[in-house]
């Protein structure tokens, strides 16, 4: 056994541990760095085409109306325009929309003022919440009993002309109520007929019930699956209407089942962005004419090519009841879709006398434009060939990838099961009001901070440097995780929970520091009190400060925007503060009071 | 520590023990009349749990609310809140919202005989679901923390440890709670975050109390409960004061600087500190004393020699 030698490493770190510390303090010290110097309006300019955007023609535009900027920057084939002033903005968009409409996709943004050597190091500005930034935001509800009940009737049909070609009697079937289709029967005998339809066509529907009376309806667990497809559908529609809107940085998010946040910063006019919120989509399927023909409808296809067809077509995506990918032979993608009967009729018509014919599918979409007129686009999304008469169900082969054929069953569901949404809930939160809460915020900060750090120094004289420096250290890690996690957004509650941090963080201290008081009451010599003092009180602290992240734990799991942004740094706090208490502190005491063997000393 | 140091130190700390007891039974007083104030008063709830709408704007310092009230009201047929802000010429409408977007009248074109230009600082249109969701939701968070937090501490403490430190949380809510229905603040959603966070906090003072009075009860297995009550009150007394101070500190700093935003929140922190504080010292730790904790539920069985 070797000899203890505990005289030597008391209240000792070794070398790592401080390059540790210093290293970790560092670097989130760059990261709460950007921060400080904000961020600048900004309008950015995508270009349409391979055609490059030229800055100085951008420049000369935006100097006739007046705009100063402070720097333009050629990304590639983008232009982004940093603004002297944000309260220009508005009318710099709307400037360049006038200008440059055909070649570019105008979009607001935001650039950091940050140092460039700063930001290429990957730090980046904290993200604020809509209450600190002004902007609109709105809760939408996906209404799913539709999309159940839409469902429920397409079954509900082809059961009933199931029943009909069967010469089946003495049967009734009712639909569209509710999510389940119920089939009353006067011949029980029929039962195992029906069930067997279910079985081989409709695989993921069960039935239920006895004697007279057989419930159909979807499992619990392909609700869920079609809540989740639904729901993800909205998403989409709703992120690509918004890039069109031209909001950068807008927050398209699901909460809950059947819930969707849409966070637009830095928009003033909820109408706008309404109108295109709420706007509506469709798809229909054409038969495919020669190139050059006459008396055809042109569309363009993704890759803006004309594709001509027929004037009228075969259907519309009403008829669409749902469309999924799926695996064909050879493992090639296909996407499977469901019509409900009458556009089966329409498809199995048409289809059987075009046999080997192509057949596109267009999408098109009703919206506002940034300046508030209707427009509708329509683009070509598959040009599939027809192999054999279609019914109900077909599918649609040579989609190309796998993840193309989920796209564009997507976008399938999307032009017709769109199930519809309606806004319940609208804030808007003016520019101003948000840049007063940032000051408000942060002069509550600085003047708790600052009374702390007096507090601290006059009660504990000989230790309560440790203690202020622990606490400075402690917002600047703050400040840099918050930075540096993806998807922390800082909002008002934040900063309370900011400035609760700091009342709060001390008490590490405080503990800490009361026991070494005790130890040195007891007797003991300082360096030994500080020892014991570290060691005893850890079990209390980590007590404590679990309770409190239970707390922020339960409040981020089920708060909503602004009250999870004040669990985070609640909880960020009391993690930065055990650090910095502990460990910082620790570090620092080492240093200068760990061979102090004095007696009797007042701390 | 010697047997005389040992009885002089008791003694020094009986008279402790008179005031635990008068301070348990005042806080129990309190907490039934709270119970009572709540179950009378009942809530003043924010718009988040009720739904509606609830604009701010800014006026023309000369507008008064007689002004804006009969034009509001004869707009939307409904009795319309008016109340002013932080600053004059800011106004806060409150008032039911009309689900058909056709049938409801714009607000600037409503307010537009007082003033052509007004400024909108910020609106919420709040559903009614959204609302209800938001009731159950909050209500589950507190039971959720409560009991996660019960769970947490049977792991750590004692049972009556344990019950000590839960009466004391619950005192500090239900108190903060009456408060707000006897002053009919408003009840929103930054406040119930207040009130979570009042609930780690008051716990923080419970559990160090509690934490020193297991380590005496180990150390000093002699001694009578109270006496260890006493001495752990005594010994964390100069922390709880710091802390407390400084957390008060800051709190206040929001108070002030915050604005009104934070003003609801900073309210209940404020009380929730101090009522944190005070429910710590008296029943959090009397409680467990009544109940019969003693040194034997910490005595450390000594492990047999032999495997």
């Amino acid at each position: 056994m070797k000899p203890k030698s505990k005289k030597t490493l008391l209240n000792h770190y070794s070398q790592w541990k401080y390059w540790l510390l210093i290293s970790t303090l560092v670097i989130l010290f760059l990261s709460a760095l950007p921060s400080w110097y904000g961020e600048d309006a900004a309008v950015q300019l995508s270009s349409k085409s391979s055609h490059t955007l030229s800055s100085e023609h951008v420049y000369q535009v935006l100097n006739q109306a007046g705009i100063s900027s402070k720097r333009i920057e050629q990304k590639q084939q983008n232009v982004l325009v940093v603004l002297q002033d944000p309260q220009q903005q508005m009318l710099a968009k709307n400037t360049l929309i006038n200008e440059f409409e055909k070649q570019a996709q105008v979009t607001l943004s935001l650039s950091p003022a940050a140092p460039t050597w700063l930001l290429n190091m990957g730090f980046e500005p904290i993200k604020l919440g809509l209450d600190l930034r002004g902007g609109v935001q709105f809760l939408l509800d996906v209404d799913l009993d539709l999309v159940f009940r839409q469902q429920s009737i397409m079954v509900g049909d082809s059961l009933k002309q199931f029943v009909r070609k069967q010469h089946i009697t003495g049967v009734s079937i009712h639909s569209g109520d509710s999510a389940e289709v119920t089939v009353d029967l006067t011949l029980p005998e029929v039962r195992g007929q029906i069930r067997q339809f279910i079985a081989e066509q409709y695989p993921l529907w069960q039935v239920t019930g006895q004697k007279d009376r057989l419930n159909v309806a979807l499992s619990e667990n392909e609700k869920v699956k079609l809540t989740n497809l639904t729901v993800q559908q909205n998403l989409q529609i709703m992120r690509s209407r918004i890039e069109e809107l031209g909001i950068t940085e807008a927050l398209v998010q699901r909460q809950g089942d059947n819930r969707i946040r849409i966070e637009l910063p830095g928009v003033q006019d909820p109408a706008t962005a309404k109108n295109v919120i709420g706007a509506t989509a469709s798809l229909a399927f054409y038969p495919v004419l020669e190139n050059g023909s006459i008396n055809a409808l042109v569309l363009k296809d993704q890759a803006n090519n004309p594709i001509y067809v027929a004037r009228t077509p075969v259907l519309a995506g009403d008829h669409i009841v749902d469309a999924r990918a799926a695996t064909g032979d050879f493992g090639m993608a296909k996407v499977n879709i469901s019509l409900d009967s009458a556009g089966g009729k329409l498809m199995s018509d048409f289809s059987r006398y075009n046999i080997g014919k192509p057949m596109a599918t267009s999408y098109s979409e009703y919206s506002r434009n940034s300046l508030g007129k209707s427009q509708q686009t329509t683009k070509v999304i598959s040009v599939a060939t027809i192999q054999s008469q279609l019914g109900n169900n077909f599918e649609i082969t040579g989609v190309g990838s796998h993840q193309e054929a989920q796209q564009l069953a997507l976008l399938l569901r999307a032009g017709s099961m769109t199930a519809p949404v309606t806004i319940i809930e609208e804030r808007t939160i003016g520019p101003s009001l948000g840049a007063e809460n940032i000051v408000n915020g942060f002069a509550a900060l600085a003047l708790g901070m600052s009374l702390t750090l007096l507090f601290m120094a006059c009660w504990y004289r000989r230790l309560g440097w440790v203690a202020n420096i622990a606490l400075i250290a402690n917002m600047v890690m703050l400040f840099g995780l918050l930075a540096l996690i993806p998807g922390a957004v800082l909002t008002l509650p934040g900063i309370a929970g900011l400035v609760l941090t700091v009342g709060m963080a001390v008490d590490t201290n405080v503990l800490i520091f009361e026991r070494i008081k005790d130890k040195l009451a007891e007797g003991r010599s300082f360096a030994s009190a500080i020892d014991v003092g570290f060691d005893s009180a850890f079990s209390t602290i980590f007590d404590a400060n679990f309770t409190t992240m239970i707390t922020a734990v339960v409040l981020f799991s089920i708060g909503n925007g602004p009250i999870q942004g004040f669990a985070l740094t609640l909880g960020l706090g009391l993690l930065t503060s055990m650090f910095t208490g502990i460990f910082a502190s620790r570090a620092i005491i080492n240093l200068v009071y760990g061979r102090d063997t004095r007696h009797a000393i007042k701390v | 520590m010697n047997s005389t140091q040992m009885n002089n130190t008791i003694d020094k700390l009986k008279f402790l023990t008179k005031w635990r007891y008068a301070s348990s039974i005042l806080s129990i007083a309190l907490m039934l009349l709270s119970l009572g104030i709540i179950g009378i008063k009942g809530f003043n709830w924010g718009l988040d749990f009720t739904g509606g709408v609830v604009t701010e704007i800014q006026l023309d310092k000369r507008i008064t609310a007689s002004e804006i009230q009969p034009l509001m009201v004869a707009a939307y047929q409904q009795e319309v809140s008016v109340i002013s802000a932080s600053e004059p010429g800011r106004w806060v409408l409150r008032y039911a919202n009309i689900p058909d977007e056709n049938q409801r009248p714009e607000l600037l074109t409503v307010l537009a005989p007082l003033q052509s230009d007004i400024n909108v600082l910020n609106s919420s249109i709040v559903g009614p679901q959204v609302g209800q969701e938001l009731v159950e939701q909050g209500g589950l968070a507190l039971l959720m923390a409560m009991l996660c937090i019960m769970g947490y501490l049977s792991y750590r403490f004692e049972w009556r440890l344990a019950s000590g430190a839960l009466l004391a949380l619950v005192h500090d809510v239900v108190f903060v709670l009456a408060f707000f229905a006897l002053s009919q603040l408003e009840f929103n959603l930054t406040v119930l975050a207040a009130i979570l966070a009042i609930l780690g906090y008051s716990l923080n003072d419970s559990i160090i109390i509690a934490d020193r009075i297991r380590e005496q009860l180990v150390i000093k297995p002699q001694w009578n409960i109270t006496d260890i009550n006493n001495l752990a009150i005594k010994s964390t007394f100069s922390r709880t004061m710091v802390t407390s101070g400084t957390t008060l500190l800051t709190v206040v700093a929001l108070w002030i600087m915050g604005g009104a935003p934070l003003e609801g929140f900073s309210i209940a922190m404020f009380i929730g500190i101090l009522t944190g504080t005070w429910s710590s010292i008296s029943i959090g730790a009397t409680f467990p004393e009544l109940l019969g904790l003693n040194s034997d539920h910490y005595r450390v069985i000594p492990l047999p020699d032999t495997p």
